[in-house]
This record gives structure tokens, sequence and C-alpha cells, in this order.
């Protein structure tokens, strides 16, 4: 496979779960909002904050209200994080890899991209639309992961393709964990535990883990179960611990992946060693923090073993001795 | 045109579907469904029979089924404008063009004998130059060729074949006599349109695939695969075939990626591949280099390799001429096909046929006047009103004069370049194109068209069935070309019926 398309792929996936995780994001903020009492300081602009977009956003517009974070954070494409801007990148780079993908693929992820160029404007107009179209791009985005799964030869391309899934997954984990520390509440407000407990139900609804959470783990939702299952749990999918576990099985389907792995295996036992009950949040958004950085050596790495290894024109040379068998 | 009260097929009482008569009457053209009493020619009946099944309501929701479609399957092509490059939707109509078989298959033997005679001229020129010695053709053609390359001479590659891939562009005259206007022998573009083409009229209209014979077109990518296999250097049953591309921004990426996919094949850019010191084509991958064998080339040959062409070019591949040149990769279309590719050259055509293959021309060539004759040139000069002139080496309906519809000021104009450079100009006698029915407005109103087929060779000829048939939307244009406002239809070429 073309390195040029290795990187592609990867590309594609990390842009399509980024796109559903946003929408999801942005879905279950609101239905959080509306429970939170007065004086909680949760807000609109801790949407951007999480994303790490505190700053771009700024650049462009003057007030953080409701309407202009969701215009930043759906449908800007000055901000190469929003959903329309995530759509349109996998899209170009389908179209690079549609010898690759399977025909449907192309199609579905076409459509995904023209629904919401037709219908990002109706998510602006009022919270319900927003919710039935943002609903729709996670729906059009499962038929895609469906695809891939149930259509696709599940040969390297397709690891590629999991690898961005996973790694992009981990990553926004790490982001709506962290969400807990931007936010303060009162202690001496009213209700203040119930808004502590509704505040991390929040972060498992953010996930879609509060179901899962309460069935595996506990009918009490606590800042230290939330983190220890957000972070280390085997079987919610995506939990750190998961998505990690993933990211090594793709690459352990892959020739020359040893060090991209071992940066994958150390960010891995790095969490697992932790104990995640005896955080405070200042210790949890440092952990985080860390986490986000090897995240991003990861990438580096598959950058150095796969995508751009050639790109150094002294190293043409070896023509001969790295000939793929 | 004779027009008669009642068309036997709209008095049928479902048919909803008009003619726009108003217009029907003022051309002299030869329309390619109906007759000139505006009756449905044989081959076209059982599509007339179709859509008069169908009510006006159902004609318009299949319309914008296509539209939705097209959208869907993302068949786009590109527009450079000021504002940045845009994606269009495909302009497609519902309307197919119609052939007899028995009006094909001798078209169709006509391409194959076509680009035959031309690839033997092309290895002429770049080797021995027979056909210059014979006087058969004037060497100061070639000297002002600027598809010509010095750096070609003295290869001959696999087959003695450069032009694998032709499309040739085909108009009908109002007597009927089909006409080659011009054969694309660089990078031609296109077939990927005539595939889809064909996909959309069997989504939207399936029934209608069963009540007619409609030949299937859809064998092309195997067809192409197999010939760019037989370039491959090394003997093996499966070569390593890439497609090389400038990238996601040209017009035609949408073709490169479609062909790509559906034959297999690696598609590649420039930055993917590199020449090693063994002369050898390699694709940079995740885990070393592969070799390449064969590269079906979608890019200029000025593009195609800074050592040896445009140093600044940053699309193509540092050393491909050379690993050309020694035998280790195939290239399609050979680099310096082009030079055939040439309105001037055009005009010899049919003595090139005659001298290589000893056989007559099966398909008519448009008469030509040449510029660089002073004779023919004085002919051109002064009959300017009622001639096409082409300049010799452009594509894309660039820069020429339709003689009848241009104000004088555009001729004199004309008159002032082809003084100027004789030698890069032709000029051919305005044919009455063809028209087929076309949906504007809810009406069938006759449009012009014309048919590119796609001739493929290497080790052996292959012609598509039918073609890519390009319509001008724009009422009275004769420009089929994308870029400026043509669309496409399905070309069905059909089994004649016995009835």
């Amino acid at each position: 496979m073309l390195a040029r398309a290795a990187e592609n792929l990867y590309w594609m996936a990390r842009y399509l779960e980024r796109a559903e995780n946003t929408a999801r994001l942005i879905n279950s903020t609101t239905d959080v909002l509306l429970d939170l009492p007065h004086g909680a300081t949760l807000g609109w602009d801790t949407l951007i904050k999480v994303a790490g977009l505190d700053e771009s956003f700024r650049k462009l517009y003057k007030t953080a209200n409701e309407d202009a974070i969701m215009r930043f954070m759906i449908e800007d494409e000055r901000n190469p994080s929003s959903i329309l801007s995530c759509v349109k990148y996998a899209r170009e780079n389908t179209r690079t890899l549609r010898e690759l993908l399977p025909e449907e693929l192309w199609e579905r992820i076409n459509s995904l991209y023209l629904y919401l160029k037709d219908n990002a404007n109706q998510t602006l107009t009022s919270r319900r639309e927003r919710y039935i179209v943002l609903q729709n791009v996670v729906a059009q985005r499962h038929a895609i992961v469906g695809l891939i799964s149930g259509v696709m030869a599940h040969d390297l391309a397709y690891q590629f393709i999991r690898l961005g899934r996973n790694i992009e997954r981990a990553d926004m984990t790490t982001r709506i964990l962290d969400i807990n520390f931007a936010v303060s509440i009162p202690k001496d407000m009213p209700l203040y535990e119930v808004s502590v407990e509704r505040l991390w139900m929040s972060t498992l609804k953010a996930l879609s883990a509060y179901q899962t959470y309460r069935r595996l783990k506990a009918v009490h939702v606590t800042g230290a179960g939330v983190i220890e299952f957000l972070i280390n749990d085997e079987r919610f999918p995506r939990s750190l611990e998961y998505c990690l576990k993933e990211a090594e099985s793709c690459l352990q389907a892959m020739p020359f992946s040893g060090v991209v792995l071992s940066s994958v295996q150390s960010a891995r036992m790095n969490l697992q060693r932790l104990n995640a009950s005896d955080l405070d949040s200042g210790e949890l958004h440092e952990l985080l923090d860390v986490t986000q950085k090897e995240l991003g050596l990861i990438n580096s790495a598959l950058a150095t073993q796969y995508f751009h290894a050639y790109d150094d024109p002294s190293k043409t040379s070896a023509v001969q001795t790295q000939q793929q068998a | 045109m004779l027009l008669a009260d009642s068309y036997p097929f709209i008095t049928h009482n479902q048919l909803i579907m008009k003619i726009a008569h108003d217009e029907y009457q003022k051309i002299i053209a030869y329309d390619e469904l109906f007759s000139a009493d505006l009756t449905p020619r044989s081959a076209a009946q059982p599509l007339f029979d179709y859509l008069n099944a169908l009510d006006e309501t159902e004609l318009l929701a299949r319309r914008e089924a296509v539209e939705t479609t097209i959208m869907a399957m993302g068949i786009t092509f590109t527009i450079y404008s000021e504002a940045g490059n845009i994606d269009r939707a495909w302009p497609f109509d519902v309307i197919p063009r119609v052939m007899g078989r028995s009006e094909w298959d001798p078209i169709q033997a006509g391409l194959k004998q076509r680009l035959k005679a031309l690839n033997l001229f092309i290895n002429d020129l770049y080797n021995e130059q027979r056909i210059i010695k014979d006087g058969i053709f004037p060497a100061e053609v070639l000297e002002g060729s600027v598809n010509f390359r010095k750096q070609c001479i003295g290869v001959t590659p696999r087959f003695g074949v450069w032009a694998h891939v032709c499309g040739t562009d085909l108009v009908r005259d109002k007597d009927g006599t089909v006409y080659v206007l011009e054969d694309n022998l660089r990078v031609p573009s296109g077939v990927s349109y005539m595939l889809e083409n064909r996909q959309i009229m069997k989504r939207i209209f399936p029934e209608v695939f069963r009540t007619t014979n409609i030949l299937p077109v859809d064998d092309y990518p195997t067809q192409l695969y197999h010939t760019l296999a037989a370039l491959s250097p090394r003997p093996g049953d499966q070569p390593v075939v890439a497609v090389l591309t400038p990238g996601i921004y040209n017009s035609a990426y949408f073709e490169h990626s479609y062909l790509a996919q559906q034959m297999g094949a690696f598609l590649v850019e420039g930055q993917d591949l590199l020449v090693g010191v063994d002369d050898v084509v390699y694709m940079k991958n995740i885990f070393g280099l592969q070799r390449v064998d064969v590269i079906y080339r979608r890019i200029d040959d000025n593009f195609l390799d800074p050592e040896a062409f445009s140093p600044d070019s940053i699309l193509g591949v540092p050393g491909l001429m050379r690993a050309w040149r020694k035998g280790n990769v195939g290239i399609a279309n050979a680099p310096g096909a082009g030079v055939a590719d040439d309105k001037v050259v055009y005009a010899f055509v049919p003595q090139i046929i005659k001298y290589y293959l000893d056989e007559e021309p099966i398909l008519a060539n448009v008469p030509s006047y040449l510029c660089m004759y002073p004779d023919q040139c004085e002919y051109v000069l002064n009959n300017l009103d009622k001639l096409v002139v082409k300049p010799a080496n452009e594509s894309g309906g660039y820069g020429m004069l339709i003689g009848p519809r241009a104000t004088q000021e555009e001729r004199d104009q004309f008159a002032k370049l082809i003084r100027a450079n004789p030698r890069n100009y032709m000029a051919q006698p305005t044919l009455e194109i063809s028209t087929a029915p076309t949906l504007i407005d809810g009406e069938l109103a006759p449009r012009h068209l014309d048919l590119r087929p796609f001739v493929l060779q290497s080790d052996k000829l292959y012609a598509t069935t039918g073609g890519l048939t390009r319509v001008a939307l724009r009422k009275g244009s004769l420009v089929v070309n994308s870029s400026q406002g043509g669309g496409s239809k399905d070309t069905w070429i059909v089994e004649d019926t016995s009835c």
C-alpha cells in the first residue's frame, strides 16, 4: 500500500470519528445544560475548551454564546475540527482512496457530506432541529463504520482505519474526562452533591457510556468511579484502555510496527499503573495532559515509520535493500 | 424539416412528453432519434415505446432521481474559476442517444483501423521515418509539430504501440455521414462518464433494459487493464499497474480515481514514485519500495519528468524517461504519442491508413485545408465566414473560430493569427452537427452532440461499444465540452430488431 494512502486512510478515520464525537458531545451537553442548577459554571465555552479550540474560536468570534459556538463547532469551515470540516476532509481523503475502499463507502461519505452541507444551517435555528441533524450525522457515520467492518476486506487498509478511529477516540475520551476540570460548582450551593453527580453523568453521556457504566460498574455515579471506568475498563469501547488495546492489535497486524507499538504500550502501561480513585481533579488534568502528549507521539511514530519514510531524498539510494518481498 | 400534424407516439394518450416543434422546425441537422417527420427512427422505437408508458410526474420524478443519484455517486468535474475550483455535478440528460448495431459495427471497425495506422505512423516518425522518405508525409509538418519529442527518438515501445488509449471524436453531418473530427492521443478523458452514465440509467430506468437489447459497456475497465498489463516489462500474471494523476485538483481527478478503482490499480501522484539508481520505477509503500511495471499516466508529456522535460514540474517523477527508455516500465500513452494528435497531422490520416495498412479508410475524415500551404491558406482567408478554423495543438474547444457565427472583427483578428503562424492552423467546412432530443424545460428539444468512443491497443485492439455522447445543452450551441456548458447522455448501441 502506498504510504500516502495509508496516511489518508488513517486521517479519514480520525476525521469521521471526530465528527461523530463532536456531534455526540454537543447533543449531550445540550441535554446536561438543561439539568444543571443556575450558578454552575459549565457553559457552552466548555465545549471549545475541551476541543482545545479556545484560541482559534476567540480569533473568529467576539462572544462565546451558544449561537456562535454552535456555528463554530458545527458548520464553520474555518475551524478545521468543525463537524462539516471533518466530514469534508474525510470525503477529500476518501476521494484519493477510492481504489482501496468499497465502492459504496465513497457514496456514503459523499452523502453524509452533502446532507451536512445542506442541513448544517438548520442546526442554528433551534435546539430541536440541531438535535435531529446531529443524530443523523451519528447514524450515517454508523452506517459507514458498518460498511467498513462488514464489507471491506480486513486487510492493512482496514487496520489503518481502525487505528485512526481508536487513536481519535482515545483522544476524545481524554478531552471529555477533562471537562470537569473546567467546571466548578460552588460547595455551598444547594444540591451540591446532586449537581456533582449530574456532572459526572454528563461526562458518561457525552461518551454514550452512562447505561454501560450503570450495568457494568455501579448504579451510583461517582467521580472516582467514572474516571476509573473511562480510563481502565476493558470492556467499554471508548475507555482509554480499550482504545489503546485496539490500537495495539492493529499494529500487531502490521509488519515493522515495533517502534509505534512500543509507544502505544507505554501509554497503556502508564494508565494501567495508576489508581484512579486517588486522583484529585488537578492530578487528573495533568494525567490526561500527559496521555494526550503520548497520543501525539504515537502519531509522529506512525508518520516516521509508515507515512513519510521516503520523503528524505537521501534515503532513496537504499532502493535495493528495502524492496518489498 | 417536415412537420406532420400529429405524431404517432404523441397521439398515444399517456405520452405527455412534448416536442419543441419550433426548434425542430428551424434546424436542418440530422436528428439521431427522429426522422425528418419527427417519428422515431427504428433503433429508437423501443425507447419511445417505453417513454410513452411513463406519465409526466413519473418522468420528472425519475429525472430528479437522476440528479440525486449523480450527487450521491459524486460524479463531478472541476471547473477552474476565480473563486477557486468548484466541483460541479456532471450535467446529464436522461434521453439516451440510440444507434443500431448494424450502423455501429463498421464505425467500430473504422476506429480500430485508424488507431492501428496511427500507431504505425508514430513509431515510424520516431524511428526510420519511411513515410517522410517516401514523400507521403511532409517533413515540414513534423518540424513544426510541438508534440514531437526528440527525447523519444529511437525508442520502440512494446508492440510498437505508442497510443494505447485513444479518444476519437465523431460527428454526423446533415446527410447522415459520420466523420472523425479528431483523434485524442495524449490523455483523452471521459470514459468514466460513459460508464457512470450507464450506471445511472440502469438505476433509474431499470425496466427499459429488460425490454430493449442494449449492449453493455462495462467491460472497458477490464479491457483497459489487459491493455496496460500487456505492457509490463516483467512477465507474470500480476504486474503492478498504477494510474498517475496530477492530483485531486485536476479536472479529471474523478476519472483517475474511478479507473484505478475499477481496475484494481494503484492511484499514484508523482510524489509517490521514485526512480532508483537502477533506473527502475518504485512506489513509496508503507513497508518499503515496490516496483511499478506499468504507468497509465494522466499527466501531459511536459510534466512527466522534470529531468527530461519541464524542469520545474512538481507533478512528475524525475528519471521516469530514463526508466522508460531502458524498457523498465511501460507508460501509456507513451511519451511523444501526441505527435499524431495534431489537427494538421489529422488531415493526412487517410493517406497514413493507405500507406501503412494498404486499406481504404473506413471512417471519413472532414475535408481539411492546411494553412501551411499558401494556396490552401489563401482559400481559408477568403472563406473565413464559411469555415471552422482550429489551432493545431489545442484541445477542449479552446482557441477556435467558428466562422459563420463569428463577428467580422473576430474573423479579422483570426486572419492575423493565421498569417503570423500558418503551420499552426487548419480549417474545415462547417458541418451541420447532428442533434438528438434532449429534455429541456419539460420538452424534447434538439441539441447538438458528438460521440467519443475509446479505442485501446497494445497486443490487441479494442473499441468501446458506443462511447461518451457529449451534448451542447445551450440552444444552438455547438460546443459540447463540459467546461463550456456541455452535458452528456447515455449511448445505447442496440441489437437491430428484425421487424
